[in-house]
């Protein structure tokens, strides 16, 4: 599920990127991990702990095998906040150590892989209501349903993703990957429900608090309004002069290789190169600006 | 398990290791973003863009068939991937693939060439936030005894048991080495957390002898922004 460089157009990699690191920054204000408190070590360790675990192959049918994701699992122990975090850094670690999922692409695999499996496995966790944790009734239940939705929703923002890039056309894409991670899911569903049982048996005071960070409601508006901004870019740039994703999606123009313009000096080409470069800068900006924002604000506090 | 798989070549001291890492990042992503940008029909471009690449590649220093070993290993997954690319036939295929391959390379130059503790200074000074770095780096470091863990816990079990047993029973067995795993490394980190506090730990890991940013970074900064824009101008002429 980790997307490589090249698969994603610029457009949709860097807007996910920016989505994500103002996503991070604002996660990790919002969070206030105490160096010296005991939420920091277990931190480290379960990120450690989900990179060493995704290295444990199980086989699926045909051939292919799969692993665990993690997302829910962290969701549920540490607040889908810090889990985002923690999930990030190990999404960071794959990138940097071993390769997997490329340097620009990282925005959309922070986005697809911490953020969307932390979120939708702890939405789906908490249906199953406020105080299952403590009760410990259908606790495994709960576990599997998130993990295995959590999954789902990952990868089919992957297939997505790839899509609207052209890369995977999503009539082919979002089936093969759905059907994919449903069998896949259920193994991430029946681990996560599993471990939770077994560490409520074993170390019931892990379970017991999520590191002091519910998600009450300001949060989901500023969580809906980041995941609106790449929207609003790929419409605006929708009207721009570049081939619009959502028709390439759809199919209603298949881009020959001869639709390029033959004359590069036409105006329309200038006009894209202005219009990408434009964005770009346009996105570097803007997260330096976050960052700047989101720094000067922790300094004063 | 050798503990310098992930960095095995980091301690070189190439014209790329010297760099600092801030200016190694900010290259890097502008090199790939410039890969991703090349128009699909212009094929010389990419030619110019994996002479550029090869270049670095020699003045790495990192020898050619580690660079080659690693690409390999994720070549499965971009082949299969680049297969589907619908439009254009060979082209979009070869388009496809020929990117993700020079970004591939990219990005194991750029963790070949620099230590990890590095990396985390330049990406923590570029912006990103300490709890992150921090976990990171808790990562790292964690990484390597827990790998070591997994790996005598799936040796023992291999021991003990003859043929694979039913997908269920196989299912309850790894939940319960991942929930042991688990206990053990929380148990660890707590110990090894509180070793660190009491030893003056406050969150930020200190580096020996940090790279500074000097002509070298300065050059290098400027010879890439050159050969991007001039690749960008070329494009639109």
């Amino acid at each position: 599920m980790h997307i490589p460089d090249g698969f994603l157009t610029n457009r949709i990699a860097l807007s996910l990127d920016v989505v994500s690191g103002a996503g991070i920054l604002y996660a990790a204000r919002r969070a206030k991990v105490d160096i010296s408190g005991r939420t920091a070590p277990i931190m480290g360790m379960l990120a450690a702990f989900v990179f060493a675990a995704q290295m444990l192959n199980f086989p699926v049918l045909g051939g292919t095998s799969g692993h665990l994701i993690g997302g829910s699992l962290l969701a549920v122990l540490l607040g889908p906040l810090i889990g985002t975090l923690t999930m990030a850094s190990v999404v960071i670690a794959q990138a940097l150590f071993l390769q997997d999922g490329g340097l620009v692409a990282l925005g959309a695999n922070i986005f697809n892989i911490s953020a969307v499996t932390c979120f939708s496995g702890y939405a789906v966790f908490k249906l199953f209501g406020k105080r299952i944790i403590v009760e410990g009734k259908h606790l495994f239940l709960a576990g599997f349903f998130a993990g295995w939705c959590s999954v789902m929703v990952s990868s089919a923002c992957c297939a997505f993703e790839m899509g609207l890039s052209g890369a995977i056309p999503l009539h082919i894409g979002l089936p093969a990957m759905l059907s994919y991670h449903a069998i896949v899911g259920i193994v991430e569903g029946m681990l996560t429900g599993g471990v939770l049982k077994f560490l409520l048996k074993v170390r019931p005071d892990l379970m017991k608090d999520e590191g002091g960070t519910g998600f009450g409601i300001p949060d989901w508006i500023g969580a809906m309004l980041l995941v609106a901004i790449p929207v609003a870019l790929l419409i605006v740039a929708g009207s721009s002069s570049l081939p619009d994703p959502l028709e390439k999606l759809l199919g209603a123009t298949p881009i020959a290789s001869g639709a390029v313009p033959a004359n590069p000096l036409s105006s329309s080409r200038i006009g894209d190169y202005m219009i990408r470069s434009a964005a770009f800068i346009l996105l570097v900006g803007l997260g330096i600006l976050v960052s700047r924002l989101v720094r000067s604000r922790r300094s004063r506090s | 398990m050798r503990h310098n798989f992930i960095d095995r070549y980091a301690a070189l001291d190439s014209p790329l290791h010297i760099l600092e890492p801030r200016t190694k990042l900010l290259a890097f992503t502008a090199l790939i973003v410039g890969v991703l940008s090349i128009p699909a029909t212009n094929g010389f471009l990419f030619f110019i863009y994996a002479f550029a690449i090869a270049i670095m590649m020699g003045f790495s220093q990192v020898p050619l068939n580690y660079i080659v070993g690693r690409a390999l290993l994720l070549l499965p997954f971009i082949l299969l991937a680049s297969l589907a690319a619908p439009w254009k036939g060979y082209l979009g295929f070869g388009v496809l693939f020929v990117r993700a391959i020079l970004c591939l390379i990219l990005l194991i130059l750029l963790t070949n060439t620099t230590r990890f503790a590095e990396l985390l200074r330049g990406m923590r000074k570029l912006g990103c936030p300490q709890i992150l770095a921090m976990n990171l780096s808790f990562l790292y470091r964690y990484l390597f005894v827990l790998t070591e863990e997994a790996m005598r816990m799936k040796q023992a079990r291999d021991c003990r048991r003859t043929a694979s047993a039913p997908f269920k029973e196989e299912l309850k067995l790894l939940s319960s080495m991942l929930g042991t795993l688990l206990i053990r490394s929380f148990e660890r980190a707590e110990r090894m957390h509180s070793a660190m506090l009491s030893r003056g730990y406050s969150g930020d890991f200190p580096v020996i002898s940090p790279r500074k940013f000097s002509w070298h970074d300065l050059a290098f900064l400027s010879v890439v922004t050159l050969f991007i824009v001039s690749t960008f101008c070329f494009t639109n002429r």
